[in-house]
């Protein structure tokens, strides 16, 4: 990466933390709604003797689904929407800015967020009696992943179905709050149908939260999660291509209005 | 030297022929006023010189360099609408940009400081941009357009959405510039705006410059020293009056314009039309506003014909039709 580069993509990453940081709120509900996610879950599945400590597994799927998916996934399309409203894309196109450098950029602000993310909800589990159990290293690729994954789609939502600021969450409920569902977010997918399992086997989420739950709760390595770990990091590239063409072709579109 | 230079530009979406042989030129240091009225591509044009849009055919040039994304560099563009991140403050916002074009951290910081202070920005150092009047988000969008320390300033209508006291504060602030040599580009609908701003102006009809010059040249282009306005319940009657008067007649946005040879007192017009129904009547100056609409409604009607005929006034203005 060039130097001009790497100033821009910090540049970005520092001005979308700035507004973050100028809009609290947001960042309040991105940690709250995870942590009472957490809570809630925690206590239902402890309260379940024939599950394992409930504490162990929870943190793993609400990271990944209650956590990272609103915030990567969520606020990459708000991201999007709001430089398009304000105008300010335009006059991103008229400076020298890398779309490259934008587009890492927003992942290097959404990577801080989800590390936050990350201590908030650990850090509570841990509180309750929880243990991460697996590689650091582990559980950071597979959050780097999801990472991407969810940025990528997020560019390939924000610049295809949502044009205004009204338009975020339709794309976001109708097609994430199911993938979310269907990945065990929130329950073990030991608790769906034999089809619904096989159909698991295709959404991402699922793979997110299998490996984050195998190095966190079950603290397995690469060889156990190596399927999971070559799923995300396809789907991530794929997610990624997609954006990248959705971004550009709304750059296009930007240009000529 | 010429630093921004548009020659034959052409330009279609779909079937729809915005820009047909646009042509202009602007020396180092000129404020140049591009006006037209909506939708005879002003717009496409400054995109076209952006390098955000390519031309169908022509040249353009930016310091004899074609334009490009190197060439980018030497434009700072203000665009319209406040196109700035509210939640930031006013030298956050400049800090930002600065980091995109590359400047390193004294450097940047000084110049932020330079534009804080040129546009009075002091007492907003903890407001965010969200805070700010109409006016003043107004300055800090043109401020950002300057971070970089352009060649060429791109200003399209910098004074749309801004009252009456802080257009004329903007005012100053682009004639300080102004002096402090900046080529500027000026689109704008306020035509004393041009008057007060530009050295030299373009208006634009049909996708292409029907007339250009400086102030009094085009004033030169309307055949009156002054002109008066009539409301009139009976048009006819007044016009026949102003033509047996010696005197030609213009339609002035819903009012009889009669153009007056020599500067005639307003008692004078009055007693003129007396007998036939008249509401009101004004006379005033010739002003770029009538010179505009002599050049887009009085003149020859621009055709499709691709020969150009260009016409040297006797003031000095160009006025450029189709033959």
């Amino acid at each position: 990466m060039t130097s001009p580069t790497l100033q821009q993509t910090l540049a970005v990453a520092r001005r979308i933390l700035l507004e973050f940081w100028r809009q609290r709120r947001s960042l309040i509900f991105w940690a709250v709604f995870p942590a009472l996610m957490l809570l809630l879950f925690g206590l239902i599945y402890r309260n379940n003797a024939s599950m394992r400590a409930g504490f162990d597994t929870t943190p793993a799927g609400i990271l990944i689904g209650a956590a990272l998916f609103f915030s990567c996934l969520g606020g990459t399309v708000s991201i999007i929407v709001a430089e398009r409203e304000r105008r300010t894309l335009r006059r991103l196109l008229i400076s020298p800015l890398n779309p490259v450098a934008y587009f890492l950029g927003i992942v290097a602000a959404l990577s801080t967020v989800a590390c936050c993310q990350a201590a908030i909800v650990f850090a509570l589990a841990f509180a309750l009696g929880a243990r991460y159990h697996g590689s650091i290293a582990l559980g950071a690729l597979i959050v780097a992943l999801s990472v991407f994954a969810y940025v990528g789609l997020g560019f390939f939502f924000g610049a295809r179905f949502a044009k205004r600021a009204e338009d975020v969450n339709g794309p976001v409920a109708a097609f994430g709050v199911p993938l979310l569902v269907l990945g065990g977010t929130f329950f073990p997918t030991s608790l769906m149908p034999g089809f619904l399992i096989a159909l698991a086997r295709f959404d991402p989420v699922y793979h997110m939260n299998e490996a984050m739950k195998g190095v966190a709760g079950r603290g397995e390595g690469w060889d156990q999660l190596a399927g999971d770990l070559a799923f995300l990091a396809i789907f991530a590239a794929v997610s990624l291509a997609l954006g990248v063409v959705s971004y550009r072709r709304m750059l296009t579109e930007e240009k000529r209005s | 030297m010429t630093m921004l230079r548009m020659e034959g530009i052409r330009k279609r979406f779909g079937g729809h022929t915005v820009l047909d042989g646009l042509s202009f030129s602007i020396r180092r240091g000129e404020v140049y006023g591009l006006l037209g009225p909506n939708g005879c591509g002003k717009s496409t044009a400054i995109n076209i010189l952006c390098n955000l849009l390519d031309s169908d055919a022509g040249t353009v040039e930016v310091a004899g360099e074609p334009v490009s994304r190197r060439t980018q560099r030497r434009i700072g563009a203000c665009p319209q609408e406040i196109a700035l991140y509210k939640d930031l403050r006013p030298q956050e916002n400049l800090d930002f940009f600065a980091r995109l074009y590359d400047l390193s951290g004294a450097d940047r910081r000084r110049r932020v400081a330079e534009l804080v202070r040129l546009f009075r920005l002091e007492p907003f150092a903890r407001a965010s941009v969200a805070d700010l009047s109409g006016g003043w988000r107004q300055r800090v969008n043109i401020a950002t357009a300057l971070v970089h320390s352009p060649e060429v300033l791109i200003l399209d209508e910098p004074t749309s959405a801004v009252d009456l006291e802080a257009r004329h504060e903007l005012w100053e602030l682009i004639e300080g510039l102004k002096q402090g040599g900046i080529t500027t580009l000026l689109t704008t609908h306020h035509l004393d705006e041009a008057e007060r701003l530009c050295t030299r102006v373009g208006i634009m009809r049909e996708g292409r410059i029907a007339a250009e010059g400086s102030l009094p040249d085009l004033l030169a282009l309307v055949p009156a020293k002054a002109i008066a306005l009539i409301e009139t319940g009976d048009e006819e009657g007044a016009r026949s009056r102003a033509e047996a008067l010696g005197w030609a007649t213009r339609a002035y946005a819903g009012k009889l314009g009669v153009l007056l040879a020599r500067q005639v007192s307003l008692r004078e017009v009055v007693e003129a039309f007396d007998g036939i129904e008249v509401s009101s009547v004004s006379v005033q100056p010739v002003a770029l506003e009538h010179a505009y609409l002599q050049v887009l409604h009085g003149a020859a009607p621009v055709d499709d014909a691709h020969a150009e005929t260009v016409t040297e006034a006797a003031s000095g203005a160009v006025l450029r039709g189709s033959s």
